[in-house]
């Protein structure tokens, strides 16, 4: 167990994008600039915030305020609709600035990203993090526009690193290194460490700790025994202490969709029909990542006593196969036999496919004519929706549903950009 | 809600192509009732597809409006797509 703090030098670098998609629609919409803005998913009021600019969180307006809410407090904040092109391309461009530096970068999620130094070439490394960070600032304004600015982290593992990128936003650039960890964690409170959230808070708490400090002055033995309960307690106390516990890459679990319904007075047949369209949207991520699925998972929130804007209740169902399966056709009749027992009132629906594998894993089965010929439909349906636009050939039943159930940007997931 | 105007007109562009990071760099455009717009600033400029034809947006300003134009890199053709004059 390493107890000790890590006193090598800081090596790895955490990059980001301020108010990622609020900034770029300042960017885009020069008229914009200065001006509180916040992006929504919606063109309607009702519409929860996705992110704001700086002037508009400066107005007291917060992520997931509902935009009319917002307008109350800031009367003259500008909603715009979320435009995931305009973001996947800024994505792209911080990805291509970030390879330019090392061969190890992993983008965290589509405005973060962090770059692993340790194998980089000498000469880059000679240059010193904090001028190549001073670099990848400007060069974010010259490539993609002078509105753009990002923090930047540096420390020995990507936990201190970002921290260190949310110490002074925005714009900042901070390093943590062993000199200085107890100085910066003496400022921060412990819902400010990403992964302590309320619950964990509570959790620390019960055993007398208080803050940051307090926590990294707690043993592993009482972390794993008491707080956590779990491996989890001795990554922690690694994690504080600059070691790096959280260079794994985790695999696709799951591919799913989620839609807030666009109006709660539908029919069951018109919630069909956007359950049908999400099961189109899963079938072909699910086969642009090459996987079939054994599962099918269909999820609902429904409002409770009290009618709309209530505290919600879930109910959820799932259903696994025996046969891999990857057309649209299949996820929707399995999801359409699911969803008959869904409660009434709903708010939401999710579905996702799950237990996935590689299609050219899958099995020999008596039925392989069949499933032959299904590949082949589901083929050719994907090389002319490749070819001329996503949903360009699609169930009759999903015609009128393309204008409302459109692709958002998804966060925390870098997989469909 | 912002008010853009969403549109799908086709435009006649001036546009200079050179060196560097942005090549192409639209100058000034024409739309079919004979208004032109000055182009005093290019905000952004992303490149999309309309299934596999690539099409490059640009969000431009004249000072007064943002305007996003549009250059169908198949077609060669250029559209104004959307308008946002008041805020």
């Amino acid at each position: 167990m390493k107890s000790l703090y890590n006193t090598a030098e800081p090596l790895v670098m955490h990059i980001d994008l301020n108010s990622c998609f609020a900034t770029v629609e300042q960017q885009a919409r020069v008229r914009l600039r200065g001006k509180p803005v916040a992006v929504v998913n919606r063109r309607t009021d009702q519409t929860m915030i996705v992110t704001c600019s700086y002037e508009a969180k400066a107005a007291g307006v917060q992520m997931g305020m509902k935009l009319r809410d917002a307008k109350k407090i800031c009367p003259d904040l500008v909603g715009v609709e979320s435009d995931p092109p305009k973001y996947r391309y800024v994505y792209h461009k911080l990805l291509d600035i970030m390879n330019d530096y090392s061969a190890h970068v992993t983008m965290k999620s589509i405005d973060e990203g962090v770059i692993d130094f340790a194998q980089a070439p000498k000469a880059i490394k000679d240059r010193g993090l904090e001028e190549i960070g001073r670099e990848i600032k400007q060069r974010l304004r010259d490539e993609i526009g002078v509105a753009m600015r990002c923090n930047v982290g540096i420390a020995t593992n990507r936990f201190l690193a970002k921290t260190a990128a949310s110490l002074h936003k925005p714009d900042g650039m901070d390093v943590i290194t062993h000199k200085n960890l107890r100085g910066v964690l003496g400022t921060l409170e412990l819902t400010d460490l990403t992964g302590i959230a309320e619950r964990n808070k509570h959790r620390l708490n019960s055993v007398g700790i208080c803050t940051p400090l307090d926590f990294l002055d707690a043993s592993s033995d009482v972390l794993h025994s008491s707080v956590f309960k779990s491996i989890n307690g001795d990554y922690w106390h690694q994690r504080l202490r600059g070691w790096e516990v959280d260079d794994v890459m985790s695999d696709t679990k799951r591919v799913g969709r989620q839609y807030v319904l666009d109006n709660f007075n539908l029919t069951f047949d018109e919630i069909l029909q956007r359950l049908h369209h999400l099961c189109e949207s899963v079938g072909w991520r699910m086969r642009k990542q090459g996987l079939s699925a054994r599962g099918v998972y269909v999820g609902v929130h429904t409002f409770g006593p009290g009618g709309p804007w209530r505290k919600h209740r879930s109910w959820h169902v799932s259903k696994v196969v025996q046969t891999p399966f990857f057309s649209d056709q299949t996820i929707y009749s399995i999801a359409k036999s699911l969803f008959v027992h869904a409660p009434p009132d709903i708010r939401d629906i999710n579905v996702h496919c799950y237990l996935l594998e590689r299609r050219e894993r899958s099995q020999l089965n008596l039925f392989a004519d069949e499933i032959a010929r299904e590949r082949a439909v589901t083929h050719a349906v994907d090389e002319i929706n490749e070819r001329y636009g996503e949903h360009t050939l699609h169930a009759a039943d999903t015609i009128r549903t393309s204008p409302l159930v459109k692709t958002k940007i998804p966060f925390g997931s870098t997989r469909y950009l | 809600m912002n008010d853009e105007v969403f549109l799908n007109e086709r435009i006649d562009v001036i546009a200079t192509f050179g060196t560097g990071l942005n090549p192409c760099n639209p100058v000034k455009f024409r739309r079919p009732n004979g208004r032109e717009v000055v182009i005093s600033e290019i905000g952004l400029r992303h490149p999309t597809t309309q299934g596999k034809r690539a099409v490059h947006v640009f969000d431009v300003t004249d000072g007064g409006a943002d305007y996003r134009i549009e250059l169908d890199s198949e077609r060669l053709t250029w559209m104004l797509t959307r308008i946002g004059d008041r805020m």
